[in-house]
């Protein structure tokens, strides 16, 4: 249902066997002679074998077509198309022959043994991929933030004396206040507007409700850096002798105000607050959809019994229908907080940080890949990892909660 | 329970062990190479004497065709099969490549920055183990193979050439006006006081450039750099031999700022440079009546006007070369060139595209199309397809001295960080100290 899901999936089914809905083994084909009934411990040695030597084949060979399309894209026309669906035949079927000869394999092993090893066959892969893919690159990532500007040599604290105290300081403690900012208001503003619109909507025509669901989740569809775009049209300043392209500037310029360069008024964080309202119109309707059905699940018996015992349409919302839909809630709300902590392209696309909107994710982009200061932006996204991973600790548990309560 | 739990913490464990033993500590600083380049022959991986030369530069799309276009008459006499690559991601790329012994057997560098870097480790023949030194240097404009030099030798030769000191100005109107091109600074300021008296603003000017706002403000500075002081004290201002808040350099700002920040110079003021598009500066140039009237920018202007304009580009648009400070004084130019540079020091076809790409004889397709100017001063001019063209490729021909971009040479933090941001921080309010003071603090020590 969102992110957590598969976190909760991995840790409840770890050490267990395979959950109904992971793939199953493929099925066994029929053995020449049966294996006899009693005879359960015996170690087919041939069998395991040829698992053993499919395994290695299978890994071999789409390990090799996989670097042939990156190396001789010509062998395969240079066709993008083509070696697109190579890859997928390839990688799908690869997939299947990897675990057919793994399962045969294991399945070979003595019973006992094979009954153990089972599991684990079938988790190490997936695990091993999770591993390479983030564990390695997070460990790297701190080890690196100790290290120099190229990652050749280590050099203790000092980017970290850098960013809190040094010459990036100005840098990190603005952004770090504006991703607070963004963290106050943004996931806030969401569950709000998503609440009162996932209410309303909940009371029109079913026609009507389809199509303002439906025009409220379309934001939903369009890239970050895509919105970006749209909204700095929005924001879009021309000076006062030629027409406005901004709508906010027609606006303000028909009620009698002088055109304003809004993404550069910092007073107040205004500029910081128009980009947040991107982000809000671009997850609201993930919000609603979400909340609506949490709105439509609660049972009409509870409203009904509150409308008997005299209760206001608001006490039955606030009272009723609220506590009832809290953990719909809760999850939203945390996950727009971390979707904020990550915010990024909003920032990169209309500002890049001019007129103090810099945001920590911003900042380590420029760090990293303008100034090629790789242990200053390895130092700033270990801060950003400290300042999710208690977030991230929460949602484990409320979704733990969850689940065992239904 | 306690078994599970006690498991889970053996398997992250065993998990961070892992990782930690993958991670292998640091990454093994640069260098080495094969060859070291001074002594011997740098060498990539790919195959020498073959009649195959890989190739990778920063520009595609159009460019990219006129490039090919220009080599296919080369490639048909030598029977050599030249491969290009676009990236546009360059910079990076071509580090990443080296790191992983991948380079191509040309590099073509939109900046020196990048260029010097990697000779310093080894990895780039320098070209007077291959190329006629002499006759290369007496055809380009002076200036062009210092950009490539480092530590006594060079290691890159120009084989495009950008012109940034170029004022552009609509030329029905200017013509009607009746405005004379200006010979010195003070011809210039008398210019646009009389542009203003006229009922116009002088100045088109636009920043904007998303990521990259600012960069048009540096270009402007380094002009008054290079018009006050000259192409010793722009070197060693590049070179951070003085500092960047050293009274020059504020006073450099401090001239642009009778310009960029004082009421009626600018079309639209300050609100209007730094939100518009800097490829929009002349839009409203050619309005009747025009909005503003000169606009300082490089060659590349011509590809940003109205089609309409650039079909009839020689009776719209005028050009002059940015004025010396006094009357009598050369005016050396500002710009930008490709470096072309060899990774391949002992394949012969390689050094044999080398000496075609860095002649003068390279190019004549490209010209034609458009938009690319020869660093050769022996060029043939009639290929250029408009006396535009031919008028800023004579500015370059007639210069003194050619300096390179000073924001393309400094260190990224700065040519590409502080100083594009600072300039906006500038342009709105803060004062010439304080943003030079800034932009120094952020100098890598």
């Amino acid at each position: 249902m969102s992110t957590g899901t598969d976190v909760t999936a991995g840790a409840s089914r770890a050490g267990g066997a395979p959950a109904p809905g992971e793939p199953t083994p493929p099925a066994q084909p029929a053995p020449a002679s049966p294996r006899e009934p009693g005879d359960p411990d015996r170690m087919h040695l041939a069998k395991m074998l040829i698992g053993l030597g499919g395994v290695i084949v299978v890994v071999w060979f789409i390990g090799n077509l996989f670097l042939a399309m990156a190396y001789h894209p010509d062998w395969f026309g240079s066709s993008r198309i083509l070696i697109g669906v190579i890859a997928l035949i390839a990688g799908v079927a690869g997939a299947w022959l990897f675990f057919y000869f793994l399962n045969m394999f294991v399945e070979a092993m003595p019973g006992r043994l094979s009954r153990g090893v089972m599991p684990y066959a079938f988790l190490v892969p997936g695990i091993g991929l999770i591993g390479l893919m983030l564990i390695y690159p997070t460990v790297q990532t701190i080890n690196f933030a100790f290290a120099n500007s190229d990652s050749t040599a280590y050099v203790g604290l000092d980017n970290f004396k850098d960013i809190f105290t040094g010459g990036t300081s100005d840098e990190f403690w603005l952004a770090i206040s504006n991703n607070i900012l963004w963290l106050i208001i943004v996931p806030a503003v969401t569950v709000v507007v998503g609440v009162i619109v996932a209410v309303l909507a909940d009371k029109l025509s079913p026609q009507g409700e389809k199509v303002s669901k439906s025009t409220i989740f379309l934001p939903m569809a369009i890239s970050f850096v895509g919105a970006s775009v749209v909204w700095s049209l929005i924001y879009a300043y021309d000076p006062a002798n030629e027409d406005p392209t901004g709508l906010l500037n027609a606006v303000w310029r028909a009620l009698g105000g002088e055109p304003q360069t809004w993404l550069q008024i910092s007073t107040l964080r205004l500029n910081s607050i128009l980009l947040m309202v991107i982000l809000i119109w671009l997850q609201v309707g993930f919000a609603m959809i979400l909340l609506s059905s949490a709105i439509k699940g609660v049972p009409e018996e509870t409203i009904e019994a509150a409308r008997i015992d005299g209760a206001t349409e608001w006490k039955i919302f606030s009272q009723v229908v609220i506590p009832q839909i809290r953990g719909t809630i809760i999850t939203v709300f945390i996950t727009v907080v971390i979707l904020v902590l990550k915010v990024f392209d909003i920032v990169y696309v209309l500002t890049n940080g001019r007129d103090k909107t810099n945001v920590i994710a911003n900042l380590f982009f420029n760090e990293l890949v303008n100034n090629e200061q790789a242990g200053v932006a390895s130092a700033i996204v270990v801060v950003l990892l400290i300042a999710v991973t208690p977030i991230l600790i929460y949602q484990v548990r409320h979704f733990r909660r969850e689940e065992m309560g239904r | 329970m306690r078994r599970g739990s006690g498991r889970r913490w053996a398997a992250s464990g065993v998990a961070v062990l892992a990782a930690m033993a993958l991670t292998g500590c640091l990454q093994q600083p640069g260098g080495g190479g094969s060859g070291e380049g001074l002594n011997g022959y740098v060498d990539n991986a790919s195959a020498d004497g073959d009649g195959k030369v890989t190739m990778l530069g920063a520009f595609a799309g159009e460019e990219q065709a006129a490039f090919e276009k220009s080599l296919a008459q080369f490639e048909k006499d030598s029977g050599i099969d030249i491969a290009y690559t676009a990236d546009a991601d360059f910079t990076t790329t071509i580090k990443q490549k080296v790191r992983s012994g991948d380079t191509p057997d040309i590099g073509l560098f939109p900046q020196p920055g990048g260029l010097l870097e990697l000779a310093d480790q080894g990895y780039v023949q320098p070209i007077d183990t291959y190329l006629d030194y002499d006759q290369l240097e007496s055809t380009l404009v002076p200036g062009f193979l210092e950009a490539a030099r480092l530590n006594g030798r060079v290691y890159g030769a120009p084989m495009r050439m950008a012109n940034k000191s170029i004022v552009w100005y609509p030329k029905q109107a200017w013509d009607k006006a009746g405005y004379q091109v200006p010979e010195t600074m003070a011809d210039l300021e008398k210019l646009t006081a009389q542009i203003k008296s006229d009922g116009t603003t002088p100045w088109c000017m636009a920043w904007g450039s998303d990521q990259a706002t600012g960069w048009v403000g540096t270009d402007w500075i380094e002009q008054f750099m290079l018009m006050l002081y000259g192409p010793d004290v722009y070197d060693q201002w590049v070179k951070h031999e003085i500092p960047f808040d050293d009274p020059k350099v504020v006073a450099a700002f401090d001239a642009f700022d009778k310009i960029a920040r004082t009421d009626g110079e600018v079309y639209g003021g300050v609100k209007t440079v730094v939100n518009t598009p800097f490829a929009e500066a002349m839009v409203p140039a050619f309005k009747d009546p025009p909005g503003c009237m000169l606009e300082r920018q490089g060659n590349f202007e011509i590809s940003f006007l109205d089609p309409k304009i650039q079909d009839d580009l020689d009776n719209q648009i005028g050009v002059f070369q940015w004025p010396a400070e006094k009357a009598g004084e050369e005016q050396p130019l500002l710009g930008g060139a490709d470096l072309a540079a060899l990774f391949n020091g002992n394949d012969e076809d390689a050094i044999k595209v080398m000496e075609f790409l860095t002649s003068d004889k390279f190019g004549a397709e490209w010209a034609q199309a458009g938009g690319w100017l020869s660093p050769h001063t022996t060029f043939d001019e009639s290929n250029y397809p408009d006396q535009t063209t031919k008028d800023i490729a004579d500015m370059a021909k007639n210069a003194p001295e050619f300096v390179f971009d000073a924001s393309d040479a400094m260190p990224k933090e700065v040519g590409s960080g502080t100083f594009w941001t600072g300039m906006v921080e500038w342009v709105q309010g803060k004062s010439s100290e304080d943003t030079t003071k800034a932009i120094e603090s952020s100098w890598p020590q």
